[in-house]
This record gives structure tokens, C-alpha cells and sequence, in this order.
């Protein structure tokens, strides 16, 4: 019974492409079936609603073509703007990692350096048992042993060969 | 061709001559989509800008008529889709103009009668109205095909979908708009 109903095929294909055999069947139809008749008539209604939304036309106003293109020089002095400022961002990265670059080479150049000769110094002054600290340093406490002491140490290192 | 090379190359006195051509003819389709000028003039000025932007993607192949109608109709696809649903339309939505429309026109005999611009105007008002409750596409697909008269190959041409999914859409969406417009017809009696 449902596939006697016109409605599917109302709603298959544009009222307007409908042969006039699926027309006659529709009118058959229509006499017959309410619910049928009134899907047709909303069909019939739409289709009018449509065609009239269709007939309503619009023309451009007499300054659309100005003010679009005063949208188009906005957009691309907004677009260079923002290309300047992308490359003095960039220009900005590159400047801080040369003067990073300079900072860290005038540390190696100055302070590491002078760190060098400090610690040399630290160095020598640990090793206080070298030949030429014992020797020229008078401070050392071998000027507290005794004349006679450094004599006998003398004389004895002189005796031992006759031994 | 020689235009669009002369705007692609910055010439804006070109893309003046590309827009004063075809400004009519986008801002007539961008019409069929929207009720109010603001919008159909929004929908064109996005064209116009997409087009200057996307002139190096226009090869020449087709009509520059062609290129920016399927600009257009994407342009308002995607408006149809960022504005508002309206969730259902009831006969208490209806202005007084409206109703009286529909009255006149239940009869199958009335349908046909040619309408006074005044009451065109009343039943494209209306039938925005009614399009509102629809989705996008549907608004689109019933817009072109049933409005327009445009084929399913049409449609396939300006939206890219395929020709399934087009004749699936236009039959859902016929059948939406039907029911909408049936539910404000329930009740009426025919003046026949």
C-alpha cells in the first residue's frame, strides 16, 4: 500500500523534471489518498517558496568596488607589516646570538686566562719541596736549625766516603 | 586571461575591470542564499578578496565566470554554516503578510498564478525563513536544484561532492522542507 504513495516520489526529483505520466499518477493519487494530497501541496508550496526566493536579485552598490579594493591595500600593508616585523623578529634572534657569541668569546679571551695563571701560581705554591724554594727561600724554616747543627750535617756527609 | 595575468602581476586596475565585470553576476547568486543585503554584500566581498589572493590558482582553463562562481558558493556555504539555525518555524512565527500567502496558495491552481512583486517578495521572505531550519547544505542543494534549476552535475561542479552524495542531499533536504512547510499548512482549510 505504502509503494502506492506519491510522496517518494515527490521528494526523488524536482517538481519541475516530473514527466507528465508521473504527474496523472499523482493527480490519480492525490484524489484518493489526504496524506498524499497534502504532502503534494506543501511539495507545490515549497517549490513556489524556492522560486520565488530565486527571483530576488541584488546589484552590487555603486561603492563596492572601492571599498574592496581599499580591503585589499589594508590586508596587504597589514600582510607587509606583519612580514617586516616577522623579519626584525628574526633579524632580533640573530643579534642576540651574536652578542651571546661576542660574551662568551670575551670570557674565554679575559677570564678563563687569568683562572690559568692562578691556578699555576696555587700549583707552585703547593709544591713547596722544589729544589729552588729550598734553596732561595729564606723564609723557610731552615733558618731556625742551628751553625752547628748545618756543620755537623756538612762534616758528616764529608766523612762517610772514608768509611 | 589577460586581466587576471595583469591582476596576478599586481595591477589593480585590472582586478577594478575583473570586478566591475563580474560583480553582478556573484552578488545575483550570492542573493539567492541570504535575505539580507548585508550578508549577500559581506558574501561578496570575501569572493572578491579570495579570488585576488587565489588568482595564481586560476589557470585560464575554465571561465573566469565559472572560477568565481564556485568561489561564491563556497563563500556562502560556509556563512550558511556560521550563521544561526533557527530550530523550527510554527504558523505563531509567521508575520500576517505570510500567512495570508500561504492561504492563497494551497491550491494547486494558485501555485501557478503569477505573483505581484509585493507578495514575491513576502514568499522569498518566507522561504528564507523557512530555509533557516535546514542545514547548510540542505539550504544550499534546494537553493541551486529546486530554486535554480541547476542539475545534479551543476551542483557536483560548484561544491565538489560527489553526484551520490548531491542526490542524497537533495532528497533529504526535499523532504525536510516539505515537512516544515506541511506543518504550517496543518490545519488551514484549502480555499477551494
Amino acid at each position: 500500500m505504502r509503494d502506492e504513495h506519491i510522496i517518494n516520489l515527490i521528494e526523488h526529483t524536482p517538481l519541475a523534471n516530473l514527466s507528465e505520466a508521473d504527474l496523472n499518477r499523482i493527480r490519480v493519487h492525490t484524489g484518493a489518498c489526504s496524506e498524499c494530497h497534502s504532502a503534494f501541496q506543501a511539495a507545490q508550496v515549497s517549490r513556489l517558496l524556492l522560486k520565488e526566493r530565486a527571483a530576488v536579485e541584488f546589484e552590487p552598490s555603486p561603492f563596492f568596488h572601492t571599498r574592496v579594493l581599499a580591503m585589499l591595500r589594508e590586508r596587504q600593508a597589514r600582510n607587509e607589516t606583519w612580514a617586516l616585523g616577522r623579519m626584525w623578529r628574526s633579524a632580533g634572534a640573530l643579534a642576540s646570538s651574536m652578542a651571546a657569541a661576542v660574551v662568551l668569546l670575551a670570557v674565554f679571551t679575559f677570564v678563563v686566562p687569568e683562572n690559568q695563571v692562578a691556578s699555576q701560581q696555587v700549583s707552585s705554591l703547593v709544591n713547596s719541596y722544589s729544589a729552588e724554594e729550598v734553596i732561595l727561600d729564606q723564609t723557610s724554616p731552615l733558618e731556625e736549625v742551628s751553625d752547628g747543627q748545618m756543620l755537623t750535617t756538612i762534616y758528616d756527609g764529608d766523612e762517610e766516603p772514608s768509611k | 586571461m589577460n586581466l587576471a595575468r595583469a591582476a596576478r602581476e599586481g595591477d589593480e586596475s585590472a582586478f577594478e575591470e575583473i570586478m566591475r565585470r563580474y560583480s553582478p553576476r556573484v552578488f545575483r547568486f550570492a542573493g539567492k542564499f541570504f535575505r539580507q543585503r548585508s550578508l549577500v554584500e559581506e558574501a561578496a566581498q570575501e569572493v572578491f578578496l579570495k579570488a585576488f589572493t587565489e588568482l595564481g590558482s586560476y589557470e585560464g582553463r575554465g571561465s573566469m565566470e565559472g572560477w568565481l562562481t564556485r568561489i561564491t558558493t563556497n563563500i556562502c556555504l560556509n556563512l550558511l554554516r556560521s550563521s544561526k539555525r533557527r530550530p523550527e518555524l510554527t504558523l505563531s512565527d509567521l508575520t500576517e503578510d505570510e500567512t495570508h500567502w500561504l492561504d492563497n496558495n494551497l491550491t494547486e491552481a494558485a501555485a501557478e498564478q503569477h505573483q505581484s512583486t509585493e507578495r514575491g517578495l513576502v514568499a522569498a521572505d518566507l522561504a528564507g525563513r523557512v530555509l533557516q531550519t535546514l542545514s547548510a547544505d540542505d539550504q544550499l542543494i534546494l537553493t541551486l536544484i529546486d530554486g535554480e534549476d541547476a542539475s545534479v552535475k551543476d551542483v557536483v561542479q560548484l561544491t565538489g561532492w560527489s553526484e551520490s552524495k548531491v542526490k542524497i542531499q537533495a532528497f533529504r533536504a526535499r523532504r525536510k522542507m516539505r515537512k516544515g512547510v506541511e506543518k504550517l499548512l496543518t490545519g488551514r482549510k484549502s480555499p477551494r
